[in-house]
């Protein structure tokens, strides 16, 4: 079975050869290894929690280029340094506006990325699994924001990522984020939909020079019916930040895997993240930390929230070098069931094999407080509303990373939107 | 103002109020007494409408209305009040952002427009002035790290900013030192209006010095087993509960 599908994308291949300039014998080399290493099958630690139906049972097609949409966008900045907007996986210029962003900034599409310099197609990352292989092999086009050495961007950047009319259809994008020596970025990243059983298979890589910082929202908004697999994989150098906080409420079935590597003493990485899982839905995140370096710190919270016969995984894997002595790492996860017919799974993962560290993690699955939603109510507050703001104040830690307080707030009105759905029978 | 008629109530399908007969007229203040799982908590839970409190018979009728087919909050609406004898600690969930949509929970059920940030802000300090909280406090998640004491006086700035008809106060005078005690009790006697009523549960007649009673009664085995005058709290606190009921 997997041969087969796998021998489809090999048949798409043809279709997207010179899309992007210099990238076709990347193309043909990960559809090769795409090849070779096969779907992940239930034996995948990995993919252990996540319903691998959908990628076996036939494969996407590549979904059709559109210039546009109408379909509606949610924007979180008012005024944002730039918003980027990526249609089934193609930009869209109509739909963009690219402010005075490329006054400061290196702003190209990845259709444009490598056609002065080939070379540049060497930062194009192949992969490590058959799903980043075939992001790699079918990619359609992505943004490359590159920005140089000591810029500061101080309005955030807007990147949409929208999907509509492709039903059984896939999506690969890839975005490279480039941060310079003590750069800085703020990036709001949406994954959004129609309610199509589309497949969405972006890609974003992120490579931060020292002293960079680079504060990331990720929100997977995607349609009920999609199947969402996200790669975030970040490189840190020597005294750079990485504060990135994902919100997961989107799609049938999520994924979001975060591979941070830490290369440089001082860098402090923030994974933080929301998942919301209304009835029937499945949200798998998996991290993995890796502390190369000695002096480094990282930090992970993650919330997440399962209604009735939903399901929210989180596996946590932070590795420390030999060499990585004081490394400081922690990761928090906390599970929430709405519902006695929710799952929730965790599986934090610590490797260490240098001696002078400070490492911990914790776990817990739990229901919502009953002394807590009776002290609410005893006081006048409806259920409804108590609940949201037990919601609002569990899902609270997560979004800490967040500095800036509109920002902030609008994300939490995201959840709060979430929890009147689900009161209003919205989400059953 | 509120009646209760014969109440049997079973808790985990454990009978623990068993037969209360009470009624508390506007302008009273009444006490209830009595040992250790006589059934106090369990009847002002139950008042305030706590799930899992299973009426097995008899009745609970405040103002005219049919207490227990309402929801908590609904209870809340029609004027009750219940001070925890423990607070419960809510993390990320501010003081100041809880009361405003307590308060304006309240106002909606009563079909009046919500109060708005401003008006609320002026009202809360002048309440918080009167117990003596600052306003730092009511900044801080609900409850959390606050001493025993300063959960009281935060339950008593609650029972301001309501402003309830009928209040049962459950050990409020419990974990507080004596200037607390005095705090807590103006608050509760700040409260004290011919057109309220006031349920004292309690352990001591400690607080009773502070807040006078009008009418005491025993509660034991889950039942009002006797009630008088002021007097009663004396010879209690005297003799103890088994002379007395």
């Amino acid at each position: 079975m997997t041969a087969t599908v796998l021998e489809t994308y090999q048949s798409q291949l043809e279709s997207v050869i010179g899309a992007i300039p210099c990238t076709d014998a990347l193309r043909r080399s990960a559809m090769d290894k795409a090849l070779t290493a096969g779907l992940p099958t239930p034996k995948d630690e990995d993919w252990r929690y996540s319903d691998l139906k959908p990628f076996r049972t036939g494969a996407f097609a590549l979904s059709k280029a559109a210039q546009t949409s109408d379909m509606p966008i949610q924007y979180f900045a008012d005024k944002p340094a730039a918003r980027l907007v990526f249609i089934n996986g193609q930009f869209s210029e109509e739909r963009s506006d690219l402010g005075t962003l490329s006054d400061s900034v290196r702003l190209k599409t990845l259709t444009n990325h490598c056609q002065v310099d080939t070379a540049r197609a060497d930062d194009l990352l192949e992969g490590v699994d058959a799903l980043d292989y075939l992001n790699t092999a079918l990619m359609r086009d992505g943004i490359v924001i590159s920005v140089p050495a000591g810029v500061h961007v101080t309005a955030p950047v807007e990147l949409i990522n929208l999907v509509t009319n492709s039903a059984k259809a896939a999506t690969h994008t890839r975005h490279l984020i480039e941060l310079g020596e003590n750069a800085s970025l703020t990036l709001i990243e949406q994954y959004v939909g129609d309610a199509t059983d589309y497949w969405s298979n972006p890609v974003m890589q992120v490579r931060m020079g020292e002293g960079a910082r680079f504060d990331h929202i990720r929100m997977q908004s995607e349609g009920s019916h999609a199947v969402h697999t996200g790669k975030l994989y970040v490189d840190l150098d020597a005294r750079a930040t990485y504060r990135g906080t994902s919100i997961m409420t989107g799609a049938a079935l999520s994924r979001l895997e975060i591979t941070a590597r830490i290369l440089g003493t001082g860098a402090h990485a923030d994974i933080n993240g929301a998942a919301l899982a209304a009835p029937g839905q499945s949200h798998d995140t998996i991290t993995r930390v890796d502390h190369r370096i000695p002096g480094a710190t990282s930090e992970q919270i993650y919330r997440t929230i399962a209604d009735k016969r939903a399901k929210s995984s989180f596996q946590g894997k932070i590795t420390v070098a030999v060499d990585a002595q004081e490394t400081a790492a922690d990761q928090s996860f906390k599970a929430l069931l709405l519902d006695r017919t929710g799952e929730a799974n965790a599986k934090p993962e610590l490797e260490i094999f240098a001696d002078d560290v400070k490492c911990s993690h914790g776990a817990t699955v739990g229901e919502l407080d009953t002394s807590a939603l009776f002290y609410l109510t005893s006081r006048g507050i409806d259920p409804d509303t108590a609940q949201q703001m037990l919601v609002e104040a569990f899902t609270g830690d997560a979004l800490i990373a967040v500095e800036d307080d509109d920002l902030r707030n609008a994300l939490m009105d995201n959840v709060s939107r979430w929890m009147q759905e689900r009161s209003k029978g919205g989400t059953q | 103002m509120i009646k209760i008629d014969n109440l049997h109530v079973n808790v985990s399908d454990k009978e623990i109020i068993k037969g209360l007969n009470l009624e508390i007229n506007a302008g009273e203040v009444h006490a209830i007494m009595g040992p250790n799982g006589a059934g106090k908590s369990t009847l002002a839970s139950t008042i305030a409408g706590r799930e899992n409190y299973e009426v097995t018979s008899g009745s609970i009728t405040f103002d005219g209305k049919d207490l227990l087919e309402l929801e908590a909050h609904e209870r809340v609406g029609e004027g009750i009040f219940l001070g925890f004898q423990y607070p419960v600690e809510i993390p990320g969930v501010s003081n100041l952002n809880f009361m405003r949509t307590a308060l304006n929970g309240v106002r909606r059920y009563r079909g009046e427009d919500d109060m708005s940030a401003a008006e609320f802000m002026k009202l809360i300090r002048v309440k918080a002035a009167d117990l003596k909280m600052d306003m730092d406090m009511l900044k801080r998640f609900v409850n959390v790290g606050f001493s025993g004491g300063e959960k009281k006086r935060n339950e008593m700035v609650q029972m301001a900013v309501l402003d309830p008809k009928f209040a049962v106060l459950d050990e409020t005078d419990s974990g507080l030192d004596i200037d607390a005690l005095r705090t807590v009790s103006d608050g509760i006697n700040a409260q004290r209006r011919d057109d309220t009523a006031i349920l004292l549960i309690t352990h001591y007649q400690r607080l009773l010095d502070y807040v006078k009673p009008d009418f005491v009664h025993v509660l034991a085995n889950g039942k009002i087993v006797k009630s008088g005058g002021p007097e009663l709290a004396l010879e209690l606190e005297e003799k103890g509960y088994a002379d007395v009921a």
